[in-house]
């Protein structure tokens, strides 16, 4: 790919990130399953951080990763944002480190990272989606 | 490219030569680079949903009582507001860097103060600025009391 198109969709995943990233903070706020919509619930006499009612709650989590809908959500968000991360570091680092075959390397690198982030973040997904370990 | 001229990261944070963009695109490389080792974290925190609640919980627990005190709600402060950082300035980068809201080209003549650095590009930066502020206020206001305003 030319410089300008991996540039071009730099820009377009970005947009989608702004996008479905904000589905992803509604998630953990008003969009969650939980009872309480409360990150963090401390249990006043020795502060104990009580997850139960929470937005962290496991249930609550696990009822999100089953449903379809929102597993699409993260599986995007996911793909999006792998992409637009590590264009990034590429950027950045080539800029740092010039020389065609510095980039080749940085390229090829972040490549192998990314796809290992990318099959990681989509395990949760997919596996959550069929049932659970 | 002589090595003189290489200045490297360094040269990110050289506050004389330069104006606000300036600063901008290092703060919007910093917090992309934070961001970016922040998104590989959260991978594989959340991966530990598959590993049932015992692991879940503890991990939880731990995440918001990293060095001895409730820090959770603090660090997620920090990420939610180097987000919206990063969000913004994106948006502004996308209209500014394809030629929009900049002034007409123009001969350049001493002492080279750039035209693109002023008119609706400023604007822009004082609204997002705004949004900004008003976006990680709502965001730290919901992380600490889980009212949404």
């Amino acid at each position: 790919m030319r410089e300008s198109q991996i540039m071009f969709l730099q820009y377009l995943t970005g947009i989608l990130v702004l996008v479905f990233g904000s589905f992803h903070f509604l998630l953990i706020s008003v969009l969650s399953p939980s009872p309480e919509k409360i990150l963090y619930i401390y249990n006043g006499a020795n502060a104990t951080h009580v997850l139960v009612g929470g937005t962290l709650y496991y249930t609550w989590v696990k009822a999100v990763y089953s449903s379809l809908i929102w597993g699409s959500v993260f599986e995007l968000l996911l793909t999006f944002l792998v992409y637009h991360v590590f264009n990034g570091f590429r950027v950045i680092l080539s800029e740092l480190i010039p020389g065609g075959r510095a980039e080749k390397i940085i390229t090829y690198a972040l490549l192998v990272v990314a796809l290992v982030v990318f099959i990681w973040g989509s395990r949760t997904v997919v596996v959550s989606l069929a049932g659970g370990l | 490219m002589t090595i003189e001229n290489k200045k490297g990261w360094i040269s990110w944070f050289n506050p004389f030569k330069y104006g606000t963009d300036r600063w901008m695109f290092a703060l919007h490389r910093l917090t992309g680079i934070a961001l970016g080792l922040y998104l590989i974290a959260h991978v594989w925190e959340t991966s530990n949903i598959l590993n049932g609640q015992v692991t879940w919980d503890k991990i939880m627990v731990d995440l918001d009582y990293p060095f001895g005190a409730h820090y959770g709600p603090f660090i997620l402060s920090l990420i939610l507001i180097v987000a919206v950082y990063h969000a913004l300035n994106g948006i502004r980068l996308t209209i500014v860097e394809n030629g929009l809201m900049l002034p007409k080209p123009y001969r350049p003549e001493f002492p080279y103060k750039a035209k693109s650095l002023r008119g609706l590009n400023n604007l822009l930066k004082i609204v997002l600025g705004i949004f900004m502020i008003l976006i990680s206020a709502i965001g730290v206001i919901f992380i600490f009391t889980g009212v949404i305003v």
